[in-house]
């Protein structure tokens, strides 16, 4: 008893001694850390933020993501004040992630999936803002996006969300089961599977009617499959355990591995969740509809350029 | 007689070396390379999703473990020598870095080597409760090359 005592006392004293500008009233608890590590985590947030293939520290940003408007350089978004989010508030993020608004009221482009972020609960939101707020804080510029002229103008964008955008948490389907309800929660709100797999428009919006049906221009001029249940073009023929071995370890039925985006979204984010809200994940999208939608990619060309060109 | 069969036979023995060694002087066609080490690749696939089976306990050929992981020991040292330079444009997903990048390239490819060669280690020793966490270590790095070496396309 009397060891538990100055065991406690000890702990007590480290923590008072923690260099930390917070009070002790206001130091997040475990459990909002753990939640916002899980959301953050099945937000995907680091593949995007972070420039991993150069080195880049995490979340710091600085990573090319191309597309057929131009290349986006993704924002620094550790708490350092200058460079970072360090000066946001709570109430800033949350605009962010909810109304596609950055600090100072300007207007975010689409490329941050805020189109699906605005699907998440207030909860969530503010676990997911305590976790990044607790990430060390790296001094590093943001690199401004390099976009084709007919996108460069940010006023469009307010006129881009008139058309296409619905802000708003997920409003559960009663008629639907609660794990079908947290699937789509997971793959709407968080994973934002269908911001790359659901094809887009020339005005860069989501075609609905082919929700998943996989697109030849994806990010980094990738062929993104299309992953509904049709058993020709989609994945109909897999199996929810093997749809869940794949989110879980990167392995077609076929013995396949994913590579690119895919393997990156797996290794930071997908490898983490906990196997029911994979099978969750896997039931929603496997409730889909089938859509018959074969891709297919223009042969490679050889980066040493001939003579004639 | 004697002499005209002697001749017959050289001339013969001439023309085949001749040939033979006009095949083998023959570079292989970029084409042909691409196409042969996607079909070894596909073969490591087939293994792959064959041991995971086995292991897993979906099916009981426990006996054909060894060759599927014998395969996948010997095929995996093949993935450095199946990029040669000039076979990096046409029908293929192999992304520049693999020549640009070419050592971490091969990093990665003695990783699947050495990863496959202790999945086969640990079959042999029938060291059952290692299988799963052997197969998974060689998963990772499959998945580890793709994402740094493959181009995503449709399945």
């Amino acid at each position: 008893m009397a060891l538990s005592l100055s065991h406690g006392l000890v702990l007590a004293g480290l923590l008072a001694a923690a260099p930390s500008a917070q009070s002790a009233g206001d130091r997040p608890s475990d459990a909002v850390l753990t939640r916002g590590e899980y959301v953050f985590q099945a937000a995907g947030c680091y593949g995007c933020h972070t420039n991993d293939k150069h080195g880049g520290s995490p979340l710091a940003g600085g990573r090319a993501l191309v597309t057929p408007f131009g290349t986006f350089y993704t924002p620094n978004i550790t708490p350092d004040p200058e460079s970072g989010i360090g000066k946001w508030s709570q109430q800033d993020f949350m605009q962010a992630l909810r109304a596609g608004v950055g600090r100072n009221h300007a207007q975010l482009y689409p490329a941050f999936p805020y189109t699906s972020y605005t699907r998440m609960t207030d909860e969530d939101l503010h676990a997911l803002w305590v976790y990044l707020q607790s990430r060390p804080a790296v001094k590093q510029a943001n690199r401004p996006h390099d976009l084709k002229w007919f996108v460069s103008v940010r006023s469009l964008i307010t006129l881009w969300k008139a058309l296409y955008f619905t802000p708003g948490a997920y409003k559960p389907d009663p008629q639907k089961s609660t794990s079908w309800n947290r699937g789509a929660y997971l793959v709407l709100a968080m994973a934002h599977c269908g911001e790359c797999h659901t094809p887009r428009n020339t005005l860069g919006a989501a075609k609905t009617s082919l929700a998943y049906a996989g697109t030849s221009h994806g990010p980094d001029d990738s062929v993104i499959p299309n992953i509904t249940p049709d058993k020709a073009t989609g994945i109909g023929r897999w199996t929810t355990g093997e749809f869940t071995a794949y989110l879980k370890n990167g392995m077609t039925p076929d013995g396949d591995f994913a590579g690119g985006l895919m393997a990156e979204e797996i290794d930071n984010s997908l490898q983490h969740l906990r196997k029911d809200d994979l099978t969750d994940i896997a039931e929603f999208i496997q409730s889909q509809p089938a859509v018959v939608n074969a891709l297919h990619k223009a042969d490679k060309k050889s980066s040493v350029k001939a003579d004639w060109e | 007689m004697k002499q005209s069969i002697f001749r017959h036979h050289f001339l013969f023995t001439s023309v085949w070396l001749l040939l033979g060694a006009s095949i083998m002087a023959h570079a292989a066609e970029p084409e042909d390379i691409i196409k042969y080490r996607q079909n070894v690749m596909k073969s490591q696939g087939g293994h792959m999703a064959a041991a995971a089976a086995i292991i897993q306990g979906k099916v009981d050929f426990k006996d054909q473990l060894l060759t599927h992981a014998k395969a996948l020991e010997a095929t995996t040292r093949f993935i450095p020598s199946m990029f040669p330079k000039d076979s990096d444009f046409g029908d293929t997903k192999a992304l520049d870095a693999v020549w640009k990048n070419n050592a971490a390239f091969l990093k990665d490819a003695k990783n699947a080597q050495e990863k496959s060669l202790a999945l086969l280690k640990a079959v042999e020793a029938g060291d059952t409760k290692a299988y799963g966490p052997r197969l998974k270590e060689l998963s990772e790095t499959c998945k580890a090359c793709h994402k740094d070496f493959r181009k995503e396309d449709d399945q």
